[in-house]
């Protein structure tokens, strides 16, 4: 008989970096420029309380003080940790004030000033030698590094994401270079290789066509039931779900940013199987605690 | 077109070239042959990327010639737009083009465009995706309907904060155009597409870089059956983490209050309805940046295999750069 296996549940960050897939205006009139990172690490902790049991977020210097602060509280351990790389918003920025050659400087500078070793000749050899293989370890490095830097020896990275604009541009350009090196690099380290992915279904043809363990990574993909950032469809998005051999999908937009409460959602997600965990942002002390402590009790029920 | 399979090539590899290349490799009756940029550092990275798939890279358009392309994708900075079109006419490397917006730097260079594309007997299409976008689209589609009586006036606006704060203006912002080309082209494009044919009135107020490009601009626009509106464009604007275009539509029994994310119909009585994009069914077959990237590139390539019109065109597109050129007249004067 299969044991059922508790689901994960993660705090997201979009809210911290005022993110609204819903509506910006909404993002906007709630802005919190005097909520400090230690206030959004207290957010996190009120969520663990109430059964979450990791962070997923993209790599930032906001999501980085929030590690430090969990750390500095000696909290850090109480949660799993899954970076999303590269903060793709903050690199559009860049090349929108300075042009793609501006940003590649500004990225190789920014990688010089870490002061870390091995990013820096890594990254080096692999420009010399024009090795995207080899640039992609060293970016990929150099980003873990920072994390570690932040959050201490006692955190636990437990995986690292590709974000969905690199994972969605590299399934249809049929790089399968880039997710066998990004997958290999990862396990070798011992760190669970992840894909954020808007196109759930192509994603899993695509690695069984290249013949990539499914097995061995994580899929952060949106399931709600508007259907919303489910290409094609959410009929496709649950298929895919339930053909997959084992639990390796982390559902995200599953409040589809506010559309749906937290019982709407997860009544949703309660008929779903074969998901390894959820994903939910929240905003407010009240929001953390209902949406964690209603997702804990209704997806962990029979744990 | 007889044509099953369309061959394509890209020009200028930045964000956006990517971008279409990607879309464009999903289509099953495409075929994506050649990506074109004269960057060394990124052309000698791009040749080691793309090998494995078969896919030409070369950093000279001349080097595109003899391919057998149906079509050109040209993605680079709007300043070398004119230049790249007339040379894949002239030298006859591609027949059809799409071209990001803006099309031009100015209408003299617009017009242009048009003529050749017009003795080139071309399918062209320029970037305007917001046309392509769901909620902007169930605004025209109620409009459309006529339930609102008829449009007396609008209020536009095309925001950012991607040049908020700096304090070097940098040179990227003159190679994009400045703001009006930047993003106050689209909402110039959405304003005269849902509508209608305005031209503009006034210069209310504008900022600009030590470049001379605008980072900032109000004006007023009119037209002959008394419509009356204003279009504001910053790229200064604070909170503004994402470009964000909107339209407060008001209409002699009713009003339309859009932007990207949602639409709020407010009837005479005072009624109201609102759509989320959620509720607009706003799924496509593959999803890179936001959907309506996907169907835009759809209907340029349906287009070119049915050999039909396409819309937004060169000429279509060149009614912006008109109205580009009439707001930067007047703000000179």
């Amino acid at each position: 008989m299969n044991k059922k296996v508790r689901t994960m549940l993660l705090v997201g960050d979009n809210p911290f970096h005022g993110i609204s897939h819903l509506s910006q205006e909404q993002a906007r009139s709630r802005a919190d420029g005097d909520v400090s990172a230690a206030d959004k690490a207290d957010l996190i902790l009120t969520a663990v309380e109430n059964g979450a049991t990791g962070f997923m977020f993209s790599v930032s210097d906001l999501t980085l003080t929030i590690l430090k602060t969990l750390r500095e509280r000696e909290k850090i351990d109480k949660l799993e940790l899954h970076a999303i790389v590269p903060y793709v918003f903050e690199y559009v920025r860049i090349a929108t004030q300075t042009g793609t050659p501006g940003l590649a400087k500004n990225v190789v500078k920014q990688m010089a000033l870490s002061g870390d070793v091995q990013a820096i000749f890594g990254g080096l050899n692999g420009a010399f030698r024009m090795k995207p293989e080899s640039l992609l370890k060293t970016y990929v490095s150099y980003e873990i590094n920072k994390i570690k830097a932040a959050a201490g020896k006692k955190a636990n990275l437990s995986s690292v994401l590709l974000h969905e604009v690199l994972t969605d541009m590299g399934l249809a350009l049929n790089f399968d270079w880039l997710f066998k090196s990004f997958t290999s690099f990862l396990s070798k380290k011992g760190i669970t290789p992840g894909f954020n992915t808007r196109n759930l279904p192509l994603f899993v043809r695509k690695f069984n066509e290249w013949n990539i363990n499914l097995d061995q990574t994580l899929i952060a993909t949106p399931f709600n039931k508007a259907g919303f950032q489910m290409n094609p469809s959410r009929t496709e998005f649950e298929n895919t779900l339930s053909n997959i051999s084992s639990p390796i999908v982390l559902a995200i937009s599953v409040l589809a940013a506010g559309y749906f409460k937290p019982p709407e959602a997860v009544a949703y997600l309660a008929n779903l199987s074969n998901l390894k965990g959820v994903v939910a942002g929240v905003s407010k002390e009240s929001h953390a605690r209902e949406t964690f402590k209603l997702f804990d009790e209704r997806l962990n029920k029979n744990i | 077109m007889k044509k099953q399979k369309l061959r394509v090539a890209v020009i200028g590899l930045g964000k956006m070239g990517l971008l279409h290349s990607s879309l464009l490799n999903v289509f099953s009756n495409v075929e994506l042959v050649a990506l074109c940029d004269k960057s060394k550092l990124l052309n000698r990275l791009y040749k080691k990327i793309f090998s494995p798939t078969g896919v030409l890279v070369v950093n000279d358009i001349d080097k595109l010639a003899g391919l057998d392309l149906d079509v050109a994708y040209v993605t680079t900075p709007i300043s070398s737009h004119s230049s790249i079109v007339k040379t894949l006419y002239e030298k006859e490397i591609a027949r059809h083009l799409f071209v990001e917006k803006a099309l031009a730097t100015n209408y003299e260079q617009a017009k242009e465009m048009c003529e050749l594309a017009k003795n080139s007997d071309s399918i062209t299409m320029v970037g305007y995706m917001k046309r392509f976008s769901v909620v902007f689209g169930k605004a025209k589609e109620l409009l459309q309907q006529g339930n609102l009586g008829k449009i007396k006036s609008f209020k536009a606006y095309a925001y950012s904060s991607d040049f908020l704060g700096l304090t070097k203006e940098s040179m990227s912002s003159a190679s994009r155009g400045g703001a009006l080309r930047d993003i106050g082209c689209h909402i110039i494009d959405l304003s005269l597409w849902i509508l209608g044919d305005f031209d503009v009135q006034n210069v209310l107020s504008s900022t600009r870089n030590e470049t001379g490009s605008e980072l900032s601009v109000s004006f007023t626009v009119t037209n002959s059956a008394g419509l009356s509106g204003q279009i504001n464009v910053s790229q200064q604007m604070p909170n503004y983490r994402m470009p964000e275009f909107g339209l407060f539509i008001k209409c002699s029994d009713g009003t339309i209050d859009v932007n990207d994310d949602r639409l709020l119909l407010t009837s005479s009585d005072g009624t109201q309805q609102k759509w989320y994009r959620h509720d607009l069914n706003d799924n496509v077959y593959f999803s890179i940046g936001d959907a309506e990237y996907f169907r835009e590139n759809q209907h340029f390539v349906n287009s070119l295999l049915e050999n039909k019109h396409c819309e937004p065109n060169f000429e279509t597109s060149s009614k912006v750069d008109y109205i580009i050129e009439q707001v930067k007249t007047r703000s000179e004067q």
